[in-house]
């Protein structure tokens, strides 16, 4: 359930951005999550909409950008991805072992993103 | 003549690029700069529920036998049961309870070393909230993290909270005596182990009876 406090702090932004730019009213936002972070997407966006109920962002549409995985081997160099396209928790354990060479020194250069990446409003 | 019209609204749009856990990453640093400040090391103690983190502690405070020089911060949803369980054993404790959130996060912790006694605490112990999800994303600013799991969580713990075992220093396989019982191989569970974090001693503990207890104390740095 720290999706609870992940959208606490996304509302607490852009209604704080929203009112320094003298917006009126939000449309929609937009967030970057990595797939390789512990958050549950969809439960963002439930949050998010519950919480921006009652003020200027009621309504406003909650967009998520999924970023993807990407490492790099300490041991062989290997850059790029690493996991199948699945959300499958099980093939996260893959994600922390280099595909290539099979070293666990792998380094995630990608897809542990949490970030509020645009707000679109009226004023 | 000049016609004044109204406009529409003007919509527009605000680039950003907010870090949403860049916040508690700040404070979990401030919380190491006080700790080093007061000389004091740190130690995030997370596990599933029931893996044994509160006997683990128990069974520290027990052989490193430092009284009060040892603080603990208990973390617990709503209750002080933990606490009142460390308290027994000598130890400064304070209790966060932190409602309904399934983790402990750097701004709870710095109010807790603001609100507590330090002088004279030479290591502070951090029992986290029971879980092996959230917890990983909430860095609190220890200076090492101890992931506790136990034989009774069944065989595949490991391999399905990858995260949080790669971002341990100490992983402690907890209720070793009940491995037969369990039919679970503690040896596949320190191959998982290994296999995304081979630098993280691995060690089988019964935290009842002591045993392993010597071998977690010398892996976290300290001299019993």
């Amino acid at each position: 359930m720290h999706e609870f406090s992940i959208a606490s702090e996304i509302v607490r932004n852009v209604l704080d951005v929203a009112e320094k730019n003298s917006a009126r009213k939000i449309l929609s936002i937009r967030l970057d999550i990595g797939e390789l972070s512990l958050i549950n997407v969809e439960q963002v966006a439930h949050w998010v909409q519950a919480l921006f109920k009652g003020t200027m962002a009621e309504g406003a549409e909650v967009k998520i950008k999924t970023i993807k995985a990407a490492v790099q081997c300490q041991s062989c160099g290997y850059k790029g991805r690493n996991i199948p396209d699945s959300r499958d928790i099980v093939q996260h354990f893959a994600a922390f072992i280099c595909p290539k060479c099979g070293s666990p020194g792998v380094k995630i250069e990608k897809g542990r993103e949490c970030m509020l990446r645009k707000i679109q409003a009226e004023r | 003549m000049k016609i004044i019209k109204s406009k529409g609204p003007e919509i527009f749009d605000i680039e950003l690029e907010k870090d949403l856990l860049a916040k508690n990453r700040a404070l979990a640093k401030e919380n190491r700069k006080k700790l080093d400040r007061s000389k004091i090391i740190a130690i995030d103690i997370m596990g599933s529920i029931g893996s044994g983190k509160t006997s683990l502690i128990k069974a520290l405070l027990k052989k490193l036998n430092m009284g009060e020089a040892i603080g603990v911060i208990a973390g617990d949803l709503t209750t002080t049961i933990d606490a009142e369980r460390i308290e027994e054993e000598g130890a400064r404790v304070i209790q966060v309870n932190t409602g309904k959130e399934c983790h402990l996060d750097a701004n709870l912790i710095h109010q807790a070393i603001n609100g507590m006694r330090l002088d004279g605490v030479k290591i502070l112990l951090i029992e986290n909230v029971g879980n092996l999800i959230c917890p990983g994303e909430f860095p609190l600013g220890a200076h090492k993290r101890v992931v506790v799991t136990s034989v009774t969580e069944g065989p595949y713990m490991i391999v399905k909270h990858p995260y949080i075992f790669k971002e341990a220093d100490v992983i402690v396989l907890n209720k070793i005596d009940l491995a037969k019982a369990m039919k679970v191989n503690p040896y596949q569970l320190e191959k998982d182990a290994r296999k995304i974090n081979p630098h993280a001693p691995f060690i089988k503990v019964n935290a009842l009876s002591g045993k392993g207890i010597p071998q977690v104390i010398h892996a976290l740095g300290f001299i019993s």
